[in-house]
């Protein structure tokens, strides 16, 4: 008997480019930040789990808000948190002479906005009722609508934000931020509201994260610990600081985790994906997509 | 020499405690070329970020056509109408030469058709660049970096541009080629220049008046083609 026999090959495909897509998101979320500050934001799983209980526990839950409206404030107010946290955090963090402070103001700010969570929303964890929870059904194989909806959300995120980048004079100014703060400066761009702006896409993007995993897990403060660890892997693998490096990396490690358990123990999965960002980093530190430095 | 567009009024800048600046005066007028000479360390390049607001004087002024600007921030200060030509060039090395010249116009709401029209004014410049146009900066030669850097502080039609050691690190008949451009700019678009160097003998040859920095003071300045006779500054700075 082989071990193929049983295996549903559409499902499996079907997860692992949703589950890479979401780990993509997460790469090109923290990427996005790494990219304009030179900091690692050690808390962006919180901005998605706070993305998760804006969205669930408040315009879901309590207000009973239908799905497009709960989905469009969730986004409005995470672009808002997002220029709250740039302007009095991260901004003054990047100006920090020493980057090991300015990663520790990170992880601070990690702790509290969960416990922010904590304490608004309570700590039991709830679903959403009624949120993308239905499946498409063709032959045998028995597709969540959820994988869907991610699949074709991030496509639609990433195509968006490269045409920014390419089309838009803030998306180009962005660009240039991320190459050399004092040329961009001496262009007349305003570089801290650059910025701002950054972290407000990145915001957003944490939400749009936080909205798509809300009908995957039970909405808690650890909803995506594991996701956002193999996000960052994502970003390692592909090449640090490269856009289409977060997306390769973060399908690969799909793919992976997803056929690995063909052939090891489902509970290995995890291990998988962070034994392989610990053999890139030793056999090609620079990820899939080596960034090319100025 | 009438109208007076730039003058620093005794300025003192600090590098936390440190002191790099002192007590620096100095002018530039329309249509004016200004140097600025000395060894490495002396200040130039401070005395040219100051002016940017990439760091603030802690004492002193900055005046630029009427207004003091020494606490604008730097895209306040581009705004106004200066630009520099920084040390090191600074050109976006992974962006395409064409949109590191539109970087250069990023202060000012052009049309398609201007942006164009201010394209092609550099590219007539600068006809290298035209041809490397799609190019990545960062593939450019030092020379041809340098061009880039020239034609893309020119974009912003600035009302007075600083260059900071435009020679460094290029083969003799480039910078040749830098310091003609350079008068050009002067001449025919009339816009003023204050230019650092090294290389204080074409600094000297091109300018109309030039400041001696040491140690972060102006220890004398005068009419460029008085210096250039000096004997002081023939030892000092020409190599005898
Ligand atoms: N970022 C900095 N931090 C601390 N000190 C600095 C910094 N930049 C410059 N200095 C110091 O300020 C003084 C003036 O430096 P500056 O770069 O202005 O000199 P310069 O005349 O441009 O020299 P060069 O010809 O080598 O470019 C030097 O003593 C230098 O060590
Ligand atoms: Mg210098």
């Amino acid at each position: 008997m082989s071990i193929f026999e049983g295996v549903n090959w559409l499902q499996l495909l079907v997860t692992a480019i949703a589950m890479g897509c979401i780990y993509s998101l997460i790469a090109t979320e923290y990427t996005l930040i790494y990219n304009a500050t030179g900091l690692v934001n050690f808390a962006h799983e919180s901005f998605i789990v706070l993305g998760a209980y804006i969205f669930a526990g408040t315009f879901e839950r309590a207000l009973q808000f239908p799905h497009w409206l709960a989905i469009a404030l969730t986004l409005v107010s995470m672009a808002a948190f997002g220029v709250l946290v740039a302007s009095t955090i991260l901004n003054p963090l990047r100006n920090l002479q020493f980057v090991t402070y300015a990663m520790f103001g990170t992880m601070m700010l990690s702790r509290i906005i969960i416990e922010i969570c904590r304490l608004s929303w309570g700590s039991l964890p709830f679903t959403v009722k009624g949120f993308l929870r239905e499946s498409i059904n063709i032959g045998s194989t028995v597709l969540s609508e959820s994988y869907i909806y991610i699949i074709v959300i991030s496509i639609i995120v990433i195509s968006l934000l490269q045409a920014f980048f390419k089309l838009t004079k803030a998306g180009k100014a962005m660009i240039c931020v991320s190459q050399n703060k004092d040329a961009a400066a001496l262009m007349g761009i305003n570089v801290s509201a650059s910025i701002n702006l950054t972290v407000a896409i990145s915001s957003i993007i944490c939400g749009i994260i936080g909205i798509l995993c809300a009908p995957l897990y039970n909405v808690s403060s650890n909803m995506v610990t594991s996701a956002a660890t193999k996000g960052f892997c994502a970003g390692v693998i592909g090449g640090f600081g490269s856009y289409p490096g977060a997306i390769i990396g973060g399908i690969l490690i799909g793919l992976i985790e997803q056929f690995g358990i063909i052939f090891i123990p489902s509970v290995w999965k995890d291990a998988l994906s962070f034994g392989l960002m610990i053999i890139f980093l030793l056999i090609r530190p620079g990820g899939i997509i080596k960034r090319k430095k100025a | 020499m009438d109208n007076k567009i730039l003058s620093l009024n005794g300025i003192d800048v600090y590098y936390g405690e440190v002191q790099a600046l002192f007590d620096i005066s100095l002018d530039v007028y329309e249509g004016e070329i200004v140097s600025i000479i000395g060894s490495n360390g002396a200040g130039k390049t401070t005395t040219m970020r100051s002016i940017m607001g990439l760091r603030h004087p802690k004492k002193g002024t900055i005046v630029f056509n009427g207004e003091e600007i020494q606490k604008l921030p730097t895209h306040k200060v581009v705004d106004r109408g200066i630009v520099y030509v920084p040390e090191g060039r600074l050109v976006f090395p992974d962006l395409s030469v064409e949109v590191n010249l539109e970087m250069g116009a990023y202060s000012k709401s052009y049309s398609k058709a201007e942006m164009q029209q201010m394209m092609e004014e550099q590219y007539d410049l600068f006809p290298r660049l035209k041809e490397r146009k799609n190019q990545l900066a960062g593939s450019l030669s030092g020379g041809e970096q340098q061009m880039l850097a020239i034609a893309r502080g020119l974009m912003s039609d600035p009302k007075l541009i600083m260059f900071d050691e435009p020679s460094l690190g290029l083969a003799p008949v480039i910078v040749d080629d830098v310091f003609k451009v350079i008068v050009r700019i002067n001449k025919e678009k009339n816009i003023p220049i204050l230019l650092v160097e090294q290389n204080a003998y074409m600094a000297l040859s091109i300018s109309n008046r030039t400041y001696v920095l040491e140690n972060g003071v102006i220890t004398t300045s005068g009419k460029s083609s008085d210096l250039i006779e000096s004997d002081e500054i023939r030892k000092a700075y020409l190599g005898g």
